[in-house]
């Protein structure tokens, strides 16, 4: 069982992402910032982080960029509405595992994951 | 060709001096004080003209015009407000057939004031036929729009008049044939500044038209209500008209601002019925009561930022470049004092607007949602110009080919 922060400043999308991950993952931290996200990252060091890109304060790249940084072993899957090719190439470059576009089956969350963080 | 900014002003202006001058003849005629409330310019699928007047009934009279500029305007009346007109103009309760003639009579009279300023604006004659009286439901009032084998797409000039004590509105449609518009619209372009090429504009409607496919997908998915987008259009307008676009009914959705180029807000809004409806299909379990939850509010803010990228992310991938928003805010408000607001900080810098303006619907359940844009004109002239109409329909990004790569 991985353990797994979500990173996301939508309480709906935090929602229902536990919703489909609670089942097969531990939730170790839902946070709301890339701010959070990194710090939260640091003290937990989860197996998986599942990021949003547009957030306020920092941005989701922004955050994995600086995970990233301080672990290059992290994984990190953007979770975004973002559709965007440059704003793909920016989160590879960022140092992003997987990409999920919102708005999202669990199936493919689950196949994004296995892909990243082999059960 | 080339479409320039300033005669688009241009033209918008004349249509609107056009409605005042044939508002201006009914009063005359009729002592009923009406005012223009509005009129703009849009781009528009040739199918899509008149969907705004839904299923109603209307009268309406028809001119056909010739010259510089051919086509057909209509003047289009709710059925309801016919009866008050002619009682007005003729008095007591004329007969069916004496009413018929007093409208065209209406109608003659405003509709040549109409014309006549296009005429003397492009200094020439425009011709127009006889009115003919025509009576229809919604769009069936409009002729079928002039076939042009060089586009789909059609400009509409549309004014809508306030009947200042009956809260009743009409309507004028100026429906030009597309060649003989945009060849005097070229002839109108200053080439050297601020020129548009009209064939990128039809580009750019026609990735509006497939972002609206792309926010009605995502929200069939998200809520399981089958979404189909109905209509998608291009209008142009100054800037203290743009509020009075979404009228004043009570809408909840979100606002965005975007940055890049073009940068401007965008705004996805329900009417508050299709709002609970949209928000209860989201969410796991049933809600009671009429009002609007913490719950649907925050379905509502997740599903308007989901929206917002699938409408944006087609123009970024095809402009090659990233367009970043904000978070989305949840608005919740009659709709000109959501839009007053970012009118007011995009009239900055512009004195007209391109307003992108979409709808989605569905059979099955009440519900309808708008989305529109209003980017910043020059950063939109920018991106058009760089526009490769060629990528048109570059408008999805695959990740999982970037991830490989």
């Amino acid at each position: 069982m991985s353990e797994v922060l979500i990173a996301d400043d939508s309480e709906f999308m935090r929602n229902l992402l536990r919703e489909i991950l609670e089942e097969d993952h531990q939730i170790v931290g839902e946070v709301e910032n890339g701010v959070e996200a990194v710090e939260t990252y640091k003290e937990q060091r989860p197996d998986l982080v599942m990021m949003d890109i547009v957030m306020p304060i920092r941005d989701g790249i922004e955050a994995t960029d600086e995970i990233k940084s301080a672990d290059p072993d992290a994984s990190v899957i953007m979770c975004t509405s973002v559709g965007q090719e440059e704003k793909m190439k920016e989160a590879v470059k960022a140092g992003a595992d997987g990409y999920i576009t919102k708005p999202f089956q669990k199936p493919s969350v689950m196949e994004a994951i296995e892909d990243v963080v082999p059960s | 060709m080339n479409v320039d900014i300033q005669s688009l002003g241009t033209f918008n202006q004349l249509a609107h001096e056009g409605a005042e001058q044939a508002t201006a003849s009914m009063a005359q005629m009729t002592g009923i004080a009406a005012d223009v409330d509005v009129t703009k310019i849009s781009l528009v699928n040739r199918e899509d003209i008149g969907e705004e007047l839904g299923d109603r009934e209307f009268v309406g009279v028809r001119f056909g015009y010739e010259g510089e500029l051919s086509g057909e305007t209509v003047l289009v009346f709710d059925s309801d407000c016919t009866e008050t007109l002619v009682g007005e103009l003729l008095g007591g309760s004329p007969g069916e057939e004496m009413a018929r003639s007093g409208v065209e009579e209406i109608g003659n009279i405003m509709m040549s004031g109409f014309i006549d300023g296009w005429a003397d604006y492009l200094g020439t004659t425009i011709d127009h036929s006889p009115p003919e009286y025509v009576e229809g439901t919604g769009a069936g009032i409009l002729p079928p729009a002039p076939a042009d084998a060089e586009s789909d797409q059609v400009f509409v000039f549309k004014s809508r008049i306030e009947w200042l004590e009956e809260s009743v509105e009409f309507y004028i449609y100026m429906l030009p044939e597309y060649t003989p518009l945009a060849e005097v619209m070229a002839e109108h372009a200053d080439t050297e500044s601020d020129a548009i090429p009209i064939d990128k504009l039809e580009v750019f409607n026609e990735m509006t038209t497939d972002g609206t496919e792309r926010a009605a997908d995502n929200v069939e998915m998200m809520t399981g209500i089958d979404t189909e987008a109905e209509v998608s259009q291009i209008s142009f307008a100054p800037i203290e008209d743009v509020p009075k676009q979404v009228g004043n009914d009570t809408y909840v959705g979100t606002v965005v601002e975007f940055t890049g180029v073009p940068s401007g807000f965008m705004l996805v809004l329900f009417d508050e019925a299709s709002a609970r409806t949209v928000a209860e299909a989201m969410m796991p379990v049933d809600v009671e009561g009429e009002e609007l939850t913490d719950q649907h509010k925050m379905a509502i803010e997740e599903l308007g930022n989901i929206m917002t990228s699938g409408f944006v992310d087609g123009w970024a991938n095809v402009l090659q470049t990233s367009v970043d928003h904000t978070p989305p805010r949840l608005v919740h408000d009659m709709g000109q004092a959501i839009v007053d607001p970012l009118a007011a900080q995009v009239g900055q810098h512009q004195e007209h607007a391109f307003i992108i303006d979409s709808k989605m619907v569905t059979d099955d359940v009440a519900f309808e949602s708008e989305i529109y844009a209003l980017p910043n004109e020059q950063e939109l002239r920018q991106a058009l110009d760089e526009l490769l109409v060629e990528r048109a329909d570059e408008t999805e990004a695959d990740a999982e080919q970037i991830f490989q790569e």
